[in-house]
């Protein structure tokens, strides 16, 4: 038992090795954001190619629909490392793309990032279709009847009351992306699981490893509950009988 | 008789196997308030969303001011061609459940489609909408959300949300059918104001004293056809066809 505590809850050494272990953290924070905005945004626009109507854009819809499917299903570890190992390899791309190195981030962040974005964007789909399906039917025929686009009555009517319903159940793709930026150690990105396990390697210690699943705690621990709130309040409306939340 | 408003000819739509309408031909002159009544099933409320498009017809042809809408390029699958907005800039529709945009203001709901579509500007938009929110009683509630408001107050907001599009015709489905039975008069009023401003109107609807009073044609529709139709003095009081007979009176029971 002492020696497991050792291992694992030497509180003397992850303060030794605290800075280390935070500069990876950083790397995931970053990682984080960025693929995040990107994957909000790429999730929007499938959700909406998935909704576009009439015989001539089916074939729109059954390639979104193809992609949301099996960028779902295939592991995001096997797409990092597809990504991450492959797309070096493909010695047709310029080398900017080949090896992006852009805000002096090394490749196997931007790549590691493209496999979070590509995975996340089908995940985050399908919570934004959920949004736009929970809408009544008839606001969809109310714009319309007033001459409207499909388009017009996406982005004035359809949307707008769509992403007020979706916070909490986003938040929680948010978090496991989050977490999910650890993968991208297996291409050699020097976050904090990566520079956790080299502390490792070195000094047979893994409480480093603790330590930053403490960094991940204190991030995400506050943000599950305020998806508990969210879910709180959205289910008072509700019960109020308004179906949405006005400004 | 001058050229129809609108003019439907053997329509027919069905639902999957179910056939909802069976052929109705309708004549409706310029500033005319057709009223349409049935029992629920009978195809009163598609035949109107078949006006404005959002059913296509399967057959039949509906003219609107002499233009044949269901033979522009596209037709008949109802998405993306020019009649849809040669059509719905020319038809207004109101709801039974009002359909406002909750997540915008009164006037916000009246100008976005001038805005949009028309390409007005925002202080065209509004002018206009003041203009109109007043005519329905509702100059006061600008800036409110439609969850404030009454089921009549919104109702009257919907009908000078279509308004604003200056349309030709306005049709109108069972407009007062969701509201509290307090509420119904107001309604009724402005659409009263505004069939006596000469507003070319069809009007589905339950309402057997709006239909005596303002209704220059009553029709009664059964079964995905119409049964009989005529003066609302006709139909009302001295229908010929058993079915309007028999419809009339358990209406008219309540």
């Amino acid at each position: 038992m002492q020696e497991f505590i050792n291992q694992f809850f030497d509180v003397g050494f992850m303060l030794d090795h605290f800075d280390e272990v935070l500069e990876g953290f950083w790397v995931n924070l970053q990682l984080f954001a960025i693929a995040a905005v990107i994957a909000l945004l790429w999730g929007l626009v499938l959700a909406l190619l998935r909704q576009i109507p009439g015989r001539p854009a089916k074939p729109i819809r059954g390639l979104t629909i193809a992609y949301i499917d099996v960028f779902r299903a295939v592991p995001l570890l096997i797409l990092i490392l597809a990504f991450g190992l492959g797309i070096p390899s493909l010695d047709f791309l310029p080398k900017a793309l080949r090896l992006p190195q852009w805000f002096g981030k090394p490749d196997s962040f931007w790549l590691g990032c493209l496999a979070l974005v590509v995975t996340y964007g089908a995940y985050m789909a399908e919570v934004y279709r959920a949004g736009i399906e929970a809408i009544p039917g008839g606001q969809m025929e109310a714009a319309r009847s007033l001459g409207m686009s499909h388009f017009q009555s996406m982005r004035n009517v359809i949307v707008p009351q769509a992403v007020r319903k979706v916070p909490a159940p986003m938040l929680n793709e948010l978090i496991a992306l989050l977490k999910d930026t650890t993968l991208v150690s297996v291409i050699a990105l020097n976050e904090v699981i990566q520079t956790a396990t080299d502390i490792q390697t070195k000094t047979f210690n893994s409480s480093a490893l603790t330590l930053g699943s403490l960094m991940f705690l204190v991030i995400i621990l506050p943000l599950a509950r305020v998806v508990d709130r969210m879910i709180a309040r959205n289910q008072s409306r509700v019960t109020r009988g308004s179906h949405i939340e006005v400004a | 008789m001058a050229e129809a408003m609108v003019k439907l000819s053997g329509i027919q739509k069905s639902f999957g196997a179910l056939e909802v309408l069976k052929g109705v031909n309708l004549e409706v002159a310029k500033g005319e308030v057709v009223c349409i009544l049935g029992p629920s099933g009978s195809g009163k409320s598609t035949l109107l969303r078949c006006v404005n498009l959002l059913e296509p017809p399967e057959q039949g042809e509906i003219f609107l001011e002499g233009h044949d809408i269901c033979k522009g390029p596209g037709s008949g699958t109802g998405e993306q061609s020019w009649e849809l907005n040669f059509v719905r800039q020319r038809v207004g529709m109101v709801f039974q459940q009002f359909n406002l945009f909750p997540h915008k203001t009164v006037v916000e709901n009246v100008t976005m489609a001038p805005r949009e579509v028309l390409g007005k500007s925002r202080e065209e938009a509004e002018a206009k909408a003041k203009e109109l929110l007043e005519r329905v009683g509702l100059g006061d509630k600008f800036d409110q959300y439609p969850e404030r408001l009454s089921g009549g107050q919104q109702q009257r907001v919907a009908i000078a949300r279509a308004l604003a599009m200056e349309p030709r015709v306005m049709l109108f489905d069972e407009v007062t059918s969701a509201l509290d039975p307090e509420l119904v008069k107001e309604v009724l009023d402005t659409m009263r104001e505004l069939a006596e401003e000469g507003m070319t109107m069809l009007v589905v609807t339950h309402e057997i004293g709006f239909a005596r009073e303002v209704g220059d044609q009553v029709v009664f529709m059964d079964g995905g056809v119409i049964v009989e139709q005529g003066k609302p003095a006709a139909v009302l009081d001295d229908p010929r066809e058993e079915r309007t007979k028999q419809f009339l009176g358990l209406v008219l029971e309540r």
